[in-house]
């Protein structure tokens, strides 16, 4: 989408074989703080570079829950391999949407961490 | 009463931030009913001074299956008068071998997380 880009962003990265998580399928929601439905935002997929370019407009990017969630199996299956993690979802709490928030994911088949960076 | 021995599941928390175990932090265990596809909660506990929460689940009631593990981060950085990135961290993963014995750690930080399987 033109315009700003979004101020959310992740990265996968692949640390059991050392490449970006390409073709991962992402979703982002939205928890609406009085009744605790979750809103799905936008639904992507990593690029070559294990990207998500277009997270979320400004305007979108409200003080409130977010709900990162990343289809690891699938994309470990696509290999040919398993994983202990049917799926990764980390939720985080947006007090100031006008900082950049960036959610990496690093993920192996047995392990994956995340951090708040920007 | 389940030894730590005995239990096929423990979890160990350790707060990355202070260098110290994640003592006293609340945490659930749940499993997705397959066919009702909703997630129902099998026990609470919360870790001990070393972090650790042993006796989550019985080795009879430990069926393959899909299971989360829930720790209530938020909480626990509250009750040192920190806020945290995360309001909680939850890891869902998929037990398809009993003969096993699964440990979880968590190792955390106000503003990242990392687990894996060993």
């Amino acid at each position: 989408m033109a315009g700003s880009p979004s101020p959310l962003t992740t990265h996968v990265l692949n640390t059991a074989m050392g490449v970006p998580g390409s073709n991962m399928t992402i979703r982002l929601y939205q928890q609406d703080l009085s009744t605790n439905v979750w809103t799905l935002i936008t639904t992507g997929t990593t690029n070559d570079d294990g990207r998500c370019p277009g997270l979320i407009t400004k305007q979108q990017f409200k003080p409130a829950v977010y709900k990162m969630h990343f289809e690891t199996a699938q994309y470990w299956e696509r290999m040919g391999e398993t994983s202990f993690y049917p799926y990764v979802e980390i939720v985080f709490t947006i007090t100031n949407p006008d900082q950049k928030y960036h959610i990496p994911l690093l993920v192996s088949r047995f392990s994956y961490s995340t951090y708040r960076g920007s | 009463m389940m030894t730590a021995e005995s239990s096929p599941l423990s979890t160990h928390v350790y707060n990355t931030c202070d260098g110290v175990p994640g003592a006293k932090m609340d945490l659930s265990l749940h499993r997705l009913d397959s066919k009702l596809m909703i997630w129902t909660m099998i026990s609470i506990g919360t870790t001990n001074e070393k972090g650790c929460c042993h006796g989550l689940i019985s080795q009879e009631a430990f069926t393959p299956g899909m299971y989360k593990l829930r720790f209530e981060t938020g909480s626990y950085w509250e009750s040192l008068g920190q806020t945290s990135f995360y309001p909680y961290v939850e890891v869902v993963f998929t037990v398809r071998e009993l003969s096993q014995r699964f440990h979880l750690p968590l190792l955390m930080s106000r503003f990242s997380y990392s687990t894996y399987r060993s």
